[in-house]
């Protein structure tokens, strides 16, 4: 019997579990995580803690990387997939190698979202998705005494608290599209911005931007209509959108996210999608929807890597903390715990 | 090295051309790619502009609203290496950068005393009333509504393609003698009967004006808009008027230039919605980014189940789908799933999901709909002298399609009236020198098109121009990253001496020890099998296919075994043979 190759693409919570399952399972197995990002994986929840210096970088980490040599796991770490062959059964690395699988987990995870019509000003927008992001949060932080946060997602909050904790002064621009990918209603709105207010941050409701510009090193200035905020950072939190674009032409069928099903199958024999990467269809709730935060990843990682290993683990469907928005559901419950 | 120019009409070679200039393979019309950005690169635009044209009439209208199938074959955009070139607003750039109207192509024909009818004034119809005139024909060109131009005029708006830019692209083509009556509506005006026994030949290139309906029901209701209709009543001056949801159906352009417009006139939520994914979508990327920029949702999945309101529309019940395979018509299945069904609530409601041709009674073999069949080789009805080309033999296509529709359709006019071909497709083979690309310009990153912004300057008239074109510089900084895949590069396998300095240079994969060469019947190379044992190697090969043309092979070759020969698809005049490109 050929020996089995299962390669797992990313190496963030999901990926990290997916390839420690499938160790743990099939000890036999050659197993490879491929990663963009150098170093261990680490808790991208706890990044704001980090940035507001509460926890050294150390405790960022879920193992350090030797660990992953102790459990048998190859970390290639640095390496950029850009594309995948189906027929095949292979990866491109951007060095130009081919790595062969008979299995694959593809936990690619997500980047920022910026919305479109904000794109023009996404150079004066600083976001929080890796350590390096963080890093410059801190770096930044100390020259300046406030913060203006756009959007209102999983890391927004999050972030308000460390600033507030820094007694940096934040404003915290609110609207419908604030907490993408939720859907946001007015009693939502008033809600977040009430419990907002409570905390000493001041809170701009259903302002549209229309323009920004870095008005000094320390300040930008951002107009909306009928108001003018000026700060020292601008913070986006929109969300995050897959990152998926080596998969275009792959075969795989792709929408926002990987289309996978209720097993996170992605239609392939041996091929899954798990993580903030997938868009599952679940008959449970008869629609799509993507999982995001730390312990759904987690648990969606395990899920592809037992499933990959011949199980049928179905996803679990948390029907009572799933929002719909743009037509994907979304399985979060974060911003209730705020 | 020297200078000589080699002409093929081997089988062979239109293969190679096929495989290895994916670029003007795609390309419907085959434009001769490498070749115009190559003359803009060397500070040439009027001949830049003037390559493009022998293959596609219309370079300044295509420059922006082109679908760009050459983009994504182009070869730089290949997985590792990178985005594909912009190789639809270097067309532009040729087109706005021109200094004046390059010379008229004329062919070395006179008269022949024949006249043919053309109906319908759009791309195909445009193209095929100039290729026919340019060799020698009578060519009048019918057009129902009031100005020529078709779904070029009625069907785009003015902020993607300006009406200054498509009327001098019209005015080039009439002037090579082309009679155009407007407001003459062929099958109601004048009868196809009539321009049979008038003219030696009629081709009818009358477009697709019949909107799809959804067919569910409550489409009937007040505040649903067909979307050719929204457009036309739009490019025509009589804007529709619209509520403050919209929701738009459909996929194509059409769709995407209903929404767009929709904002324009004043709607605060417009949603595209679609049946299958943003990744099936056939509109360009920029197309959908810009989109997205003015605050337009996109959203996927989701089929039209009925159309809900009391007297006017209030929203659309959708259920959601699952896509499927790549069927052979390149469109994706999609499944309905059942029991997904959800509300979108709406205030109007414009259906985009496609246009088909309105019959025309000609005396023909129809189609169960009552629409003319033709071959689509030959573009010939049951009916001698009758033709049909465009979208109206195909469906709807996009405009470069129809470009090289309408002109193969005038070639088959053109011999069948007088049992002579004219043009010829010839592969031209010259002898040239390495490269003088820089290595380095594989790693210019794309210059994207620069846009009005910020994006309330858009707003400020519905007709302004979204896409500002490339400045001199930029465009000539894009035509660095064409790798000119027009050039062929070989090793001379008697001149080798299998030192593989070559092999060690290579950037890829691409040139390869093979202990056997793959042909086909016509001789074709089609694929090597690669050896990694010395006594197994019968040759040294540079795979064209994988091949980025860097010339570093050709610079370290110790015995200059290695060739570079710029093999170029193009046209020439059958009687003369000579190219034209």
């Amino acid at each position: 019997m050929a020996e089995e190759h299962f390669v797992v693409v990313g190496n963030g919570p999901a990926g990290h579990q997916a390839a420690v399952t499938l160790k743990e399972k099939a000890p036999d197995a050659y197993v490879s995580v491929i990663s963009r990002s150098r170093g261990s994986c680490y808790r991208p929840h706890l990044l704001p803690d980090f940035m507001a210096g509460k926890i050294p970088e150390t405790a960022l980490y879920v193992c350090p990387t030797d660990a992953y040599k102790d459990k048998g796991v190859k970390l290639r770490t640095g390496q950029k997939v850009v594309g995948l062959n189906l027929r095949e059964r292979s990866v491109a690395l951007d060095h130009k190698e081919i790595v062969r699988f008979t299995g694959l987990i593809i936990a690619a995870g997500g980047k920022p979202r910026i919305p479109e019509p904000l794109w023009i000003f996404r150079d004066l927008m600083l976001t929080l998705k890796t350590l390096e992001d963080a890093k410059a949060w801190r770096e930044k932080l100390s020259r300046v005494d406030s913060v203006l946060i756009m959007g209102g997602d999983l890391t927004s909050f999050a972030v308000t608290r460390s600033l507030l904790d820094l007694n940096k002064k934040v404003f915290f621009m609110l609207d419908r599209e604030a907490f993408w990918p939720l859907r946001c209603d007015r009693v939502m709105l008033e809600e977040a911005a009430h419990r907002l207010s409570q905390r000493g941050v001041e809170v701009i409701v259903d302002r549209r931007v229309k323009s920004m510009a870095r008005v000094s090193d320390l300040a930008c200035e951002v107009q909306l209509n009928g108001d003018r905020v000026r700060a020292g950072l601008i913070g986006a939190f929109f969300g995050l959108v897959p990152d998926i674009r080596f998969l275009v032409g792959s075969g795989l069928r792709i929408d926002r996210g990987i289309l996978v099903d209720e097993y996170l199958n992605a239609g392939y024999e041996g091929v899954f999608a798990t993580g903030d990467c997938a868009q599952i269809y679940h008959p449970e709730i008869r629609d799509y929807w993507v999982s995001i935060g730390h312990d759904n990843a987690v648990s969606l990682g395990r899920t592809a890597a037992l499933n990959l290993l011949g199980g049928s683990v179905m996803v679990e469907a948390a029907q009572e903390s799933i929002f719909e928005v743009q037509g994907i559901r979304v399985n979060t419950s974060w911003w209730m715990d705020y | 090295m020297g200078d000589a120019i080699r002409y093929s009409l081997e089988p062979e070679d239109f293969y190679y051309m096929g495989v290895n200039v994916p670029c003007q393979a795609a390309c419907p019309a085959s434009t001769n790619i490498p070749a115009y950005i190559r003359a803009f690169y060397e500070d040439r635009p009027d001949r830049s502009y003037e390559i493009n044209r022998l293959a596609n009439i219309l370079p300044g209208v295509l420059g922006r609203i082109c679908s760009r199938p050459c983009e994504d074959k182009c070869r730089h955009g290949e997985a590792e290496l990178g985005r594909p070139v912009n190789i639809c607003h270097i067309k532009r750039a040729a087109a706005d950068l021109k200094q004046g109207l390059s010379r008229a192509v004329e062919g070395p024909f006179a008269s022949f005393g024949k006249k043919v009818a053309v109906v319908g004034s759009g791309p195909a119809g445009l193209a095929a009333a100039h290729d026919l005139s340019t060799i020698g024909f009578s060519v009048t060109l019918f057009e129902a509504l009031d100005e020529a131009g078709g779904m070029l005029r009625y069907g785009i708006p003015e902020f993607r393609l300006p009406r200054s830019v498509l009327d001098e692209e019209i005015a080039r083509i009439l002037e090579k003698g082309v009679v155009l009556r407007t407001g003459t509506r062929v099958g109601e005006d004048v009868a196809v009967e009539e321009l049979l026994r008038d003219f030696d030949a009629v081709l009818l290139a009358a477009g697709c004006y019949r909107s799809l309906a959804l067919r569910v029901p409550g489409e009937t209701l007040t505040g649903i808009y067909p979307g050719l209709e929204f457009m036309m009543n739009l490019c025509s001056g009589r804007p529709p008027v619209i509520g403050d949801r919209v929701l738009v159906i459909g996929a194509g352009f059409t769709a995407f230039d209903c929404a767009r417009s929709a904002l324009r006139l004043g709607a605060g939520d417009v949603t595209i919605c679609l049946r299958r994914t943003e990744e099936d979508l056939v509109v360009t990327k920029d197309e959908v980014l810009e989109t997205k920029k003015e605050g337009i949702k996109i959203q996927s999945l989701m089929l039209s189940r009925r159309v809900v309101g009391s007297s006017r529309v209030e929203g659309v019940e959708f259920v959601r789908t699952r896509p499927g395979d790549v069927g052979p018509d390149g469109k994706r299945a999609i499944t309905p799933i059942e029991g997904s069904e959800f509300m979108v609530p709406a205030d109007s409601v414009i259906v985009a999901t496609g246009q088909r041709p309105e019959p025309i009674e000609a005396g023909a073999q129809k189609d169960d709909q009552g629409l003319l069949l033709a071959d689509k080789r030959s573009f010939l009805t049951s009916r001698k002298g009758l033709y049909v080309a465009g979208d109206y033999l195909t469906g709807p296509s996009t405009v470069i399609e129809s470009v090289g529709m309408g002109r193969r359709a005038a070639e088959t006019i053109a011999r069948d009236l007088t049992g002579k071909a004219f043009r010829e497709k010839v592969v031209r083979m010259e002898e040239t020198e390495i490269t003088d690309r820089k290595r380095t310009w594989d790693y210019l990153p794309r210059q994207d098109m620069p846009t009005v912004q910020p994006l309330k300057e858009r707003f400020k008239s519905v007709n302004r121009e979204v896409e500002t074109g490339f400045t001199p510089e930029q465009a000539k900084e894009e035509s660095k990253r064409c790798y000119l895949c027009y050039l062929h590069y070989e090793i001379d396998l008697r001149r080798c001496i299998y030192c593989r300095y070559c092999i060690d240079v290579a950037p890829r994969d691409c040139i390869k020890l093979v202990k056997e060469i793959q042909t086909n019947d016509v001789g074709a190379v089609t694929g090597f099998v690669e050896t990694t044992r010395w006594r197994e190697v019968h040759a040294v090969v540079i795979d064209n296919s994988r091949c980025i043309r860097c010339g570093e092979c050709m610079r370290v070759c110790p015995v200059n075994c290695i060739s570079a020969t710029r093999v170029e698809l193009t046209e020439r005049w059958a009687e003369e043979g000579e190219s034209r490109g």
